[in-house]
């Protein structure tokens, strides 16, 4: 009986059409990690200006950090970024995309007048990129190899960034 | 099958009482056990289903509610309840996610309807976690996480997934999203629109 019960209870959810009342699967499907092809999908800029993500992915190396001004682990990680930027800025295309909950433009702006993070702000006002890569925290950055493959995924203020970007510009 | 317990904590005193006509709290199944990397195993009740009644203490932005009121489902029968699961108090996510529940309470809620969050932590910090974020919807505290598991909420580290239910005045889930993902801007619009309809059959 029991476990008729907990098979009653239990819904394998797959992909496919939500049933009425469900919220959308798409961002319950697995999150694209390490070896999986990068997704690519249009984001706006603040501007509200639509940016295809594969004028980059596939075409060059790319790094992404999902990011927000109240984040404090993305202003602790944004010395790490520099650096990163710094040393492999010109081979590698530095993407910030803003995650836009919380956070409206003009605050977005403030900051980026006030610390001048290094990389190309977008700003997801559609969600689609935060559903596209299952971002599961802010200050999240991925890194994709030329052929668009994702070779690194990780969090934190303190992120170790360096070997996944010499094997971005090495391959 | 009916069950009930009571828990008392000795830091705070939380009451914790699940009443449970029939789902069990489901484990969580990882998706490899299955076979199917792109499949997601949930459990707790599904819409259109009894949403089960339950008894938790709380705590809002005034400070602790009262030992002898604590939160129960059935008590707001005939009105929309959304519950918001989530991990834990102060952390950077879980924070945007109540400071956007708080922040828009008029625009994803409104009026009449009875939004609460829970999960494990202890009443003295969810006091202190909606007075930060000057929340207007008490936090109710599910030590055990016995509450969490009967709604398929609960993770095997001891917090809670993020998880939305609404449940309509038949006490009915109307609406449920089992990953909610807070930094996505539509995952509030979702929500929005299940709480309008869910109102509308008021």
């Amino acid at each position: 009986m029991a476990a008729g019960m907990l098979a009653a209870s239990m819904t394998l959810v797959s992909p496919g059409a939500a049933p009425l009342g469900v919220a959308p699967l798409a961002a319950q499907e697995a999150a694209p990690g390490v070896g999986a092809k990068a997704p690519v999908v249009t984001v706006n800029d603040l501007e509200g200006e639509p940016v295809d993500l594969g004028a980059f992915i596939g075409r060059k190396p790319v790094l992404i950090e999902f990011w927000a001004s109240w984040c404090g682990s993305c202003h602790q990680l944004l010395p790490a970024i520099r650096a990163a930027h710094g040393r492999y800025g010109d081979r590698v295309e530095f993407l910030g995309i803003n995650i836009t909950v919380n956070d409206p433009p003009e605050r977005v702006r403030r900051y980026l007048a006030e610390h001048a993070p290094p990389f190309r702000v977008l700003y997801d006002d559609q969600g689609a990129s935060v559903r596209a890569f299952d971002v599961p925290a802010t200050s999240y950055v991925v890194i994709i190899d030329r052929t668009g493959t994702i070779v690194y995924t990780g969090s934190g203020g303190s992120q170790r960034l360096e070997p996944a970007l010499r094997r971005v510009v090495e391959h | 099958m009916f069950r009930s317990t009571v828990l008392m904590t000795f830091a705070a005193p939380a009451v914790v009482l699940a009443i449970a006509p029939a789902p069990l709290a489901g484990q969580h199944a990882a998706p490899e056990q299955l076979g199917q990397p792109t499949a997601v195993v949930v459990s707790g009740p599904e819409v259109g289903t009894e949403a089960p009644d339950f008894l938790l203490s709380w705590a809002g932005r005034d400070g602790l509610g009262p030992i002898d009121r604590p939160f129960t489902l059935r008590a707001h029968r005939g009105k929309v309840v959304v519950l918001l699961f989530y991990p834990k108090d102060f952390t950077p996510t879980c924070t945007v996610e109540m400071a956007s529940f708080g922040d828009r309470y008029d625009e994803l809620f409104g009026p009449g309807v009875v939004v609460a969050g829970i999960n494990a932590d202890s009443l003295e910090t969810h006091a202190r976690f909606a007075a930060r974020l000057n929340l207007p919807f008490p936090l109710l505290t599910d030590p055990g996480q016995r509450v969490s598991r009967l709604y398929g909420s609960a993770d095997r580290d001891g917090y809670n997934r993020r998880t939305v239910y609404v449940i309509g005045p038949d006490g009915k889930v109307a609406y449920r999203d089992v990953r909610f993902n807070p930094l996505d801007p539509r995952a509030y619009d979702e929500l929005r629109r299940a709480v309008q309809a869910a109102r509308a059959g008021v």
